[in-house]
């Protein structure tokens, strides 16, 4: 229940805070902190204009789907259950974007598809990883877990899954399907043919994603609740750093990255613990 | 209005601008400027955008690009023209290929003077549009309250923006029939639709001071002829069309009978017609590869 009120709430923040250290790494003044509230009350003011109805219908399912997700992993529940809702939820926005039938959010659909194939393995192999750990695949249990921080025995799992992290927020190199700046090839990719309070849904699904995440992070921390929140954030400020500094990489060098960092840090991680056993 | 006035995304168009209004207009987003902290976003997408930015005159190439950004951008929605060409043509007002000012293409509310527009100004003109954006929320948010009271009168001479801004919405769906260049309605400029209002008779339904609707006709051998009925697709199936067509008819007593042409393509607007009375009694081809079916009604 926290969780459905707060994390709009801290998500919300996160990416206004996001939008200022960007700003001011370009060394520019940047908006407000809560710049991004002020948006999604303003797009709920605005006309809803569609292709066809039907893309906003998936575009609610892709919100509810999010909130499900988010709801499932901070009540303690399966982390493949988790894995397996995220998944869905984000199928849900790619059919949305389909539906729009513009050459734009088509290929931007199309590219979403291959950042989740790049993706999915690394979140896996994270899932399993924290099993041989703690002997669970419940958040609880790996929340409540007792010994090392899991990082210490999981140093590339985390980095793989950090790796993840940057496909995950759609932040350079990895903003091939729809990029928060404008000027590029694809217009606004997945989100192009969104506008009004269908566009509002998506910002907040990903205000609720971004904390998901973030919390998923701090599992890899859990016996040692403070440093977990304070990497949580580290780690939202390196994504935001990384953001800034790279341009962006074509698919096939995304999806061969994220593969080989998955096979090498993330299924490496696994081999090296399963041997010490 | 809280988030409104806080949030404009901007989309910049160059309609034939020589580059120096859009060099100031995107240095408004360096760090120098950085509109960014008022909350305004360079956005590439019309159907994210509430400001629509435009330098240079409008030309023949940039005519169809303008209108169709503006169609697309979500209402409440604004235009600034930025530096002397956009807002009037500039000195290249004359040339064969100009309209002039982005004011012959799409409704305009907010004037940049300057050539180049300095980037101050820019941003005051963005400013400015807020006021501009609060407004036609209101107006939006008004209209959605008081459909049963519309005001049914002659148009003037000074609707004629109004009115073009309102025929380009209500047409759209012929527009994509037929290809936009096929409407007449879509194609009409400003100074053809101002001289149309003194030679035919403009019947107009307003709702608080806003168009909603417009019936255009004129007499010809005893006969009238009705030229376009429009209404706003949010006041479609409201009895605005109906009450505007007798209103129209009213206005031309000594004829004994009625005529309406369409598109044969428009099914809609021919069920429509039928339930007011019009029967079908001819069609020919009005261009090639568009037929045109003919309507009349005698009066009783």
């Amino acid at each position: 229940m926290v969780y459905l009120l707060a994390a709009p709430l801290v998500g919300g923040l996160l990416v206004g805070w996001d939008r200022r250290i960007s700003a001011r790494m370009q060394s520019r003044q940047g908006p407000p902190i809560f710049q991004p509230f002020y948006d999604v009350f303003k797009l709920c003011k605005k006309e809803n204009i569609v292709v066809r109805r039907s893309q906003n219908y998936y575009v609610a399912l892709f919100l509810v789907f999010v909130i499900f997700t988010g709801g499932l992993f901070f009540a303690g529940s399966d982390l493949l259950l988790v894995i397996f809702a995220l998944t869905l939820a984000a199928i849900f926005l790619v059919l949305g974007a389909y539906k729009a039938s513009s050459p734009f959010s088509f290929i931007g659909a199309e590219r979403e598809l291959i950042q989740m194939m790049a993706y999915e393995p690394m979140v896996l192999l994270t899932a399993i990883g924290m099993y041989m750990v703690t002997k669970s695949f419940q958040v609880g249990d790996i929340a409540g877990y007792h010994g090392v921080p899991l990082v210490f025995l999981l140093p590339g799992i985390f980095l793989g899954f950090l790796y993840t992290l940057e496909i995950k927020f759609r932040k350079s190199p990895f903003d091939l399907s729809s990029s928060h700046h404008a000027h590029q090839e694809l217009v606004r990719g997945l989100t192009t043919e969104f506008s009004g309070r269908t566009l509002a849904m998506i910002e907040i699904a990903h205000w609720y994603e971004l904390v998901f995440l973030l919390g998923w992070v701090y599992l890899f921390f859990a016996s040692m609740p403070i440093l977990g929140v304070a990497v949580s954030l580290l780690v939202f400020v390196l994504v935001i750093f990384v953001d800034n500094v790279f341009a962006r990489l074509k698919w096939q060098a995304a999806i061969r990255s994220a593969w080989a960092v998955a096979a090498v840090l993330g299924f490496g991680n696994i081999l090296i613990l399963s041997l010490l056993r | 209005m809280f988030g409104l006035k806080q949030s404009p995304w901007v989309i910049h168009y160059d309609a034939s601008s020589c580059n120096g209004c859009d060099i100031e207009t995107l240095a408004c987003l360096t760090p120098g400027f950085d509109v960014e902290r008022l909350g305004v976003l360079n956005t590439g997408d019309p159907k994210h955008a509430d400001i629509f930015l435009v330098t240079g005159a409008a030309n023949e190439q940039s005519h169809a690009v303008i209108r169709n950004i503006y169609d697309q951008m979500p209402e409440p929605k604004v235009v600034v023209a930025i530096g002397a060409c956009a807002c009037t043509g500039g000195i290249f007002r004359e040339c064969y290929n100009i309209s002039g000012g982005v004011d012959t293409v799409i409704p305009v509310d907010v004037f940049v003077p300057g050539c180049a527009a300095r980037p101050e100004a820019i941003i005051d003109g963005v400013v400015q549009a807020l006021a501009a954006l609060m407004d036609r929320r209101k107006a939006m948010k008004a209209l959605g309250k008081n459909v049963d009271q519309v005001l049914y009168s002659r148009a003037e001479s000074a609707d004629a923006a109004r009115i073009l801004s309102l025929q380009k919405t209500a047409h759209q769906q012929e527009g994509t029939i037929y290809g936009e260049e096929h409407v007449p309605g879509l194609v009409q400029t400003l100074p053809a639709l101002e001289v149309e209002l003194t030679q035919r008779v403009f019947i107009k339904a307003t709702v608080n001071g806003r168009l909603v609707g417009v019936a255009r006709g004129y007499a010809q051998d005893r006969t009238g002829f009705i030229s376009d009925v429009i209404v706003h697709p949010y006041f479609h199936r409201c009895g605005v069309g109906r009450r505007l067509l007798e209103e129209l008819e009213k206005a031309l007593p000594d004829m004994n009978r009625f005529e309406a042409s369409i598109g044969d393509k428009c099914v809609e607007s021919a069920a429509w017609l039928q339930r007011q009375g019009y029967e079908l009694y001819k069609t020919d081809s009005w261009r090639p590869a568009i037929a045109r079916v003919y309507f009349q009604k005698e009066r009783k």
